[in-house]
């Protein structure tokens, strides 16, 4: 599992990479409203100038939870379905048929 | 504007890339556990679902949990809190949580706060168990 799994920076990356595409999102909204309430748009940018962080452990965390739910839970969930119909390889149509129940579940 | 969206495209993808490469190999370890081949579009398919999940939900469950805890960095406490709605998946996640905890419970904490002093607790360790 060690081996294969993602490595703790990779998550990391994505993470910092979305939360700062998040906080231009929102710096963008938020200009236009930033006239009415002064003082929550002070506490705003001092927020913005330190982007959130994670620490060591929960980025191992949370890249084992991606290495669960979704990676592994799909295979196995299509494996399932191909062997019982008698294939020895998971299709596209095994996935599909998977698919909602693994929505619904993570 | 346009070209610091270029630049976070090609970050994105980049990132992407080396996503994929990982699911990639955990889908064929996990197809290989069963006993089963797995085709390219399975994996393909897979990657890009996990690479979705990571973005689009996980990152901002785990922005808006530390936020609301008035926190500036992400505990593991979030990320054992986005998996409350599966409950088998939330117990794997505490027992591995408490394992990580159980092997570096100071360095972990003194890393940030101190880095001196980490490394000479780190040199004591070592001596000890030396």
């Amino acid at each position: 599992m060690e081996e294969t799994g993602f490595h703790p920076d990779l998550i990391h990356a994505i993470f910092k990479l979305e939360w700062s595409r998040r906080s231009l999102e929102r710096e963008k909204n938020e200009n236009p409203d930033a006239m009415d309430c002064e003082v929550d748009a002070g506490a705003g940018t001092s927020k913005k100038s330190r982007p959130m962080s994670a620490n060591a452990n929960a980025l191992k965390l949370s890249s084992k939870l991606v290495n669960f739910s979704i990676c592994a839970e799909a295979v196995q969930r299509a494996a399932t379905i191909a062997e019982a119909e008698g294939i020895g390889r998971i299709e596209p149509t095994h996935l599909e048929r998977v698919l909602p129940q693994l929505l619904l579940d993570f | 504007m346009e070209t610091r969206m270029e630049e976070d495209d090609s970050a994105s993808e980049l990132l992407r890339d080396r996503f994929r490469l990982s699911t990639i190999s955990i889908a064929e370890a996990e197809a290989n556990k069963s006993g089963m081949e797995i085709s390219e579009p399975v994996m393909t398919c897979v990657a890009d679902l996990a690479f979705k999940f990571t973005t689009e939900q996980l990152a901002k469950d785990l922005e808006l949990f530390a936020q609301h805890a008035g926190r500036k960095s992400v505990n593991t406490e979030d990320v054992i809190l986005t998996a409350h709605r599966n409950e088998h998946l939330a117990a794997i996640l505490t027992s591995i949580c408490n394992d990580l905890k159980a092997k570096e419970p100071q360095s972990e904490r003194k890393r940030k706060k101190a880095p001196k002093k980490d490394d000479r607790d780190r040199g004591a360790v070592h001596i000890a168990e030396a």
